[in-house]
Formats: structure tokens, C-alpha cells, sequence
């Protein structure tokens, strides 16, 4: 029992990680209407990102993040009107193709990147690594290292910004609208072509920046992909698809499953408790937890 | 038009028969036999890609299921190969039905991933499991007949592929499936109950892959988990539906051999740069969505069908 506390907090780590991932992955969706098959790679390709430039550089990763948005961000702006192309032109099921699409990417970066970065799994060095502190209370005691710490309130903090974007500007209300309805939305003036790259291009930096942090508290390597892929997939099918608001507690709740099995049980069969909860949920509610997704 | 095409199949069928009495090179005739497996796979994972509108990203796991069912009836239950060869496709139709039952009611997007979620977990079964050999894998009692192994893979690969002929571009069921491919919503309301046909489907797509897994593990004698359920598998027929045609009987067997026939040659000459063949994959995906959205199928010229294509 003395190992409980130490779960939880590792749990709500990993929760807080999903949370950003599964944001950018519905978002997309929302707006563009496409799953991108991409999401672990972008991942991946950042946190390579944040290895080299560290390597190079010797600052502090934790800094460089901004710049790691930066440079993915523009890389998803500019990238986005391909995807677009794809999804509008005369295709027979342009959905379909899309997601062909983005999968094909996937195993492109995937194969790039194992043979530019090798086989080898890596680690960040941040010297938030080395510190930690040591919470006691309640006939509990945990120790939470800083830089796990760090990463919890990067991810809050980039929850809350992206709660003030979509709620509290305009650019916010456009992408909500495209969401709703595209046609619509266009409209009234909402320019999808400009709002699709720039979400896009958004939730590609942060994704990538997400990359980095996941290289600092754990470890990154080439193959590291496609699992990020299908938690983000869990968290939103588990919130209900396109119900934003459920993405916080179906991160919280895949996180210390995670956790709990890496910590009690075998961490085999971790995948295979998320796929039983997630068949579970279907069956039961094919709506997500709250029965509030489409 | 259809019939002359269903005649050019017929008459390609017999061309195969003849194979094993031309090529008399072991080696080729495990390369022929190879390529009928993939037109096999190729061809079952276009019955819920082109004509349901699925990605079935767990296609591997299904032909997985096949062959260790088959590997696990014939070494530890001391079965035959044919009925073993068969509960491996009953195993792995009972799989489809099981995960399709939920997974089927998500948007195709949604339905992709769930499936390679599944094709994930059960490697990860099969790997902790004693009864599999785990990360060992399973030998299987060897047969050293090459011929008998190049019909039987024949056999199974030409029988789906005129049954599926049957069923989807003669009977009924065909326009069924494309019409909830369509627009679910629209065939609901014209009376057909688009779950139900789904899951027929999966099971149709499921069925034949597991037997062909079964086929694949007693002719390569060893399986483990990475050669039957790893990701290459499902990949690799995805390339070949995609780049020969998606949504047709004979695309995905036009891309199967095309593809195949670049990875004999790739694996021959380059097999040094082993993730190279992981690019290529992933750039000729992309590629043919962007360039080729009805495959090498629809470079070819159509005669009166193209005009009431919508």
C-alpha cells in the first residue's frame, strides 16, 4: 500500500500528458474532420527535436519548448493544405482517404526516423531531473521529482490557454463553428482553409512540444509513435468524441490505469486492460463516459 | 463488361494452375506462393476497406489468430492441417464478430485505430502466453511439398476471391454494403440495418485471412508474433488496396502483385536498408492517395462504366 500514492501521482502525470495530446487530436478532428494517424510521430519527431537541440546547445529543454512550437507550428501550417487537398478533392470517400492518408505519413516519419535517429532509445537531460520533493501527509509519503512536476503544470497551463482560445477570441469562435458546421461556418465569414492550417499547425507544436516533455520525464526513441497514437485515440473515445470538456477525466483515469499496472501488476498487459475498458465502454456506452460525444 | 472482366479472371485463375508444372525452381514457387497469399490478403482486407468504408488497421491480428490457432490444434491437440487449417478461420470470424460488434458502431476513423488497438493487444496476449511459445514463437510439424502448399494457398485465395465475386459484385449484399458505405443514415431509412451488414462483412474479411494464416503457418513451418500479427502485415495489404484500386475486386489483386513484386526484388537486392522498405511504404501510400485516388485500376481506360460513376 505504501506504493499507492507513489501511482496516483505518476497516474496523474501521465493523465496530464494524454490530456494535451487527446485536445490537439480532437481538435483536429473538430475542424478538419480528419484522425490524424500522424499524432505519435509529430510527437516523436519533437522530441528528437528537443534531443538534438539539447545535445547542441546545452540549455535547459524546459526553454526550448517555445521554440520547438515555433518551428513544428509553421512546419503544420504549411503542411495542413496537402492534407486538405486530399480530404477535397473527388475522391470516392474522402474520409477514408484522408485517414489513408495520414497513416502513410506516419509510417514514412516513422521509417525516416529510424534511419536518421537510429534504434536506440534516448532521454532528455533537464536538470529539473535531478531535483525532487518529498510530500508527506495523512500517514502517506510520495517523493514527485520537479521535472514531472514541470510537466504537470506545462500541460495545465497549455489546457488553459487553449481554453481561452477556443472560449474568449474570435479565432476560438471560428474554429467552434467550423466544428459545428462547416458549411455554415463559412458563411459567416469563417475562412476554412486559414483556420484548419492554423489549428493544425497549433496542434502540431503542441504536440511536438508534448514530444519533448515525454523525452525529459520518460524516454524517446523512433518507435516511440504509434502508442502515443492509440492512447490519444482511447482518451477521446473514452470522453466521447468531440466532447472536450470529458478529455480531462478519461486522461486522469487511462493515466493511473497505466500506472497501476506498470506498478502492481504486469506492464504487459496494459494495452490489453485499456482495450477491455475501452470495448467495455463501447458496448455499454458508445457515447464516451458521459454519454455526451457524437 | 463485368462478365468479360469475370471471364479475364477466369482465365488468369487457370493460368495459375499451371504454374507449378512451368516453374520448376523451389525458390520461385515459394515467391508464386507468397504472392497468392498477399492477392489473398489483399483482396479480404478490400471487402471492409473499399466496400464498407473500414480501415481494418487489425488485419494482422485476424491472420495472426489464424495461424496460431492452426499452430496450437496441430502441435499441441495433434489435429490435421485441413481442420485445424479451418477452426484457425472459424477463430478468427469469431474474433471479427466479437470486436466488430462494438467497434463497427464508431465512425471509420474511430474504427482503425480501435482495430489496431486490437491487433496490438492480442500480440501482446500472444507474447505472454506458454500455450503460443511467447516471444519464442511455435514450430509447426514441416511438409516438404512446395506444390501442395502453392495449391492450397490457391485454393483458398481463388475460392474467396470468386465467392467474394459472388456476393459483392452479383448478389444483393454487394449493393447493400455500398449503400451503408454511402450514407449510413440513408440506409437505415431504406430498411437495411447497417451494424448488422458491417459485421458481416468484418466476418467476411476475417474468415478467409484466418485460414490463409493457417495455411501460412503450416507451409513456413515457425511462426512467432512479429512475423503473423506485427504491423507489416496490415500495412502491407493497405498498400496493396490502395495502390491498386480501392473499393474493386481486382485493384487490390493488380497492387498485390505489383507490390509484391517490388518487395521479392527490394528484399533481394537491398535488404541492407530494411527501413528503407518502411519509407517506401509509407511514401507509396500517400502518393497513390494523392496522385492515384482509384489506384493503378483507374490509370486503365474504362469503357461505359465511367459514365455513370458517381
Amino acid at each position: 500500500m505504501e506504493l499507492l500514492p507513489q501511482a496516483l501521482m505518476d497516474g496523474i502525470m501521465l493523465g496530464a500528458i494524454y490530456i494535451i495530446i487527446a485536445i490537439g487530436f480532437s481538435l483536429v478532428y473538430g475542424v478538419m474532420h480528419v484522425i490524424d494517424f500522424a499524432v505519435g510521430e509529430w510527437i516523436m519527431l519533437g522530441a528528437f527535436a528537443g534531443f538534438y537541440l539539447t545535445e547542441w546547445t546545452h540549455v535547459e529543454p524546459m526553454l526550448l519548448l517555445p521554440g520547438v512550437f515555433v518551428v513544428f507550428a509553421a512546419a503544420g501550417y504549411l503542411f495542413q493544405p496537402l492534407i486538405h487537398r486530399v480530404l477535397s478533392g473527388h475522391r470516392g470517400n474522402p474520409l477514408l482517404m484522408g485517414l489513408v492518408f495520414t497513416f502513410g505519413l506516419g509510417l514514412m516519419f516513422r521509417g525516416l526516423a529510424q534511419t536518421f535517429f537510429g534504434f536506440y532509445s534516448h532521454s532528455i537531460p533537464s536538470r529539473f531531473s535531478n531535483g525532487s520533493f518529498f510530500l508527506q501527509g495523512g500517514g502517506f509519503s510520495t517523493t514527485v521529482s520537479s521535472v514531472r512536476l514541470a510537466g504537470l503544470v506545462y500541460a495545465l497551463a497549455i489546457t488553459g490557454i487553449l481554453h481561452y482560445l477556443l472560449k474568449h477570441t474570435d479565432f476560438g469562435l471560428g474554429v467552434r463553428a467550423l466544428a459545428q458546421n462547416r458549411d455554415a461556418a463559412g458563411l459567416m465569414g469563417v475562412d476554412n482553409k486559414r483556420t484548419s492550417a492554423f489549428v493544425y499547425g497549433i496542434y502540431v507544436g503542441i504536440s511536438a512540444m508534448t514530444g519533448v516533455l515525454i523525452g525529459m520525464i520518460l524516454s524517446l526513441s523512433a518507435k516511440m509513435g504509434p502508442d502515443f497514437t492509440i492512447f490519444a485515440f482511447f482518451v477521446v473515445v473514452l470522453a466521447g468524441m468531440g466532447y472536450l470538456a470529458g478529455v480531462p477525466a478519461a486522461a486522469f483515469l487511462l493515466g493511473i490505469i497505466q500506472s497501476f499496472f506498470l506498478i502492481y501488476l504486469d506492464p504487459g498487459y496494459t494495452l490489453l486492460a485499456v482495450f477491455a475498458i475501452l470495448y467495455t465502454i463501447l458496448l455499454v456506452s458508445p457515447r464516451g463516459l458521459f454519454g455526451k460525444g457524437v | 463488361m463485368r462478365d468479360r472482366r469475370l471471364a479475364g479472371c477466369v482465365l488468369a485463375f487457370a493460368a495459375t494452375l499451371l504454374v507449378p508444372a512451368v516453374v520448376h525452381d523451389t525458390f520461385l514457387l515459394r515467391v508464386f506462393t507468397e504472392a497468392v497469399m498477399w492477392i489473398g490478403l489483399a483482396v479480404t482486407f478490400d471487402v471492409l476497406a473499399g466496400y464498407a468504408g473500414y480501415l481494418n488497421f487489425g488485419h494482422s491480428a485476424f491472420f495472426g489468430i489464424g495461424a496460431y490457432t492452426t499452430a496450437i490444434l496441430m502441435v499441441r491437440a495433434g489435429w490435421h492441417f485441413a481442420p485445424a487449417a479451418a477452426a484457425g478461420g472459424a477463430a478468427a470470424g469469431l474474433g471479427a464478430l466479437v470486436a466488430g460488434f462494438p467497434t463497427l458502431r464508431l465512425k471509420g476513423a474511430y474504427f482503425a485505430i480501435a482495430t489496431w488497438a486490437l491487433a496490438r493487444a492480442i500480440q501482446q496476449i500472444v507474447l505472454m502466453m506458454d500455450i503460443t511459445g511467447g516471444p519464442d514463437g511455435m514450430r509447426l510439424p514441416a511438409l516438404l511439398s512446395p506444390r501442395f502448399f502453392y495449391y492450397v494457398m490457391l485454393g483458398v485465395a481463388s475460392v474467396t476471391f470468386f465467392a467474394y465475386w459472388f456476393l459483392l459484385e452479383r448478389a444483393p449484399f454487394g449493393l447493400k454494403l455500398k449503400a451503408v458505405r454511402e450514407d449510413e443514415q440513408g440506409a437505415k431509412a431504406l430498411g437495411l440495418n447497417p451494424t448488422k451488414l458491417k459485421i458481416q462483412a468484418f466476418i467476411l474479411s476475417a474468415v478467409p485471412t484466418g485460414i490463409i494464416g493457417g495455411v501460412f503457418a503450416y507451409w513456413v513451418t515457425f511462426i512467432d508474433p512479429a512475423s503473423t500479427l506485427g504491423d507489416l502485415v496490415s500495412d502491407q495489404a493497405l498498400v496493396m488496396v490502395v495502390f491498386g484500386g480501392m473499393g474493386t475486386l481486382i485493384g487490390p489483386v493488380i497492387g498485390a502483385v505489383l507490390i509484391f513484386a517490388f518487395k521479392t526484388l527490394f528484399w533481394a537486392y537491398l535488404s541492407d536498408y530494411e527501413v528503407l522498405y518502411l519509407i517506401i511504404l509509407g511514401a507509396v501510400i500517400a502518393g497513390s492517395v494523392v496522385f492515384l485516388p482509384d489506384g493503378v485500376l483507374g490509370m486503365l481506360p474504362r469503357r461505359k462504366e465511367a459514365g455513370n460513376r458517381a
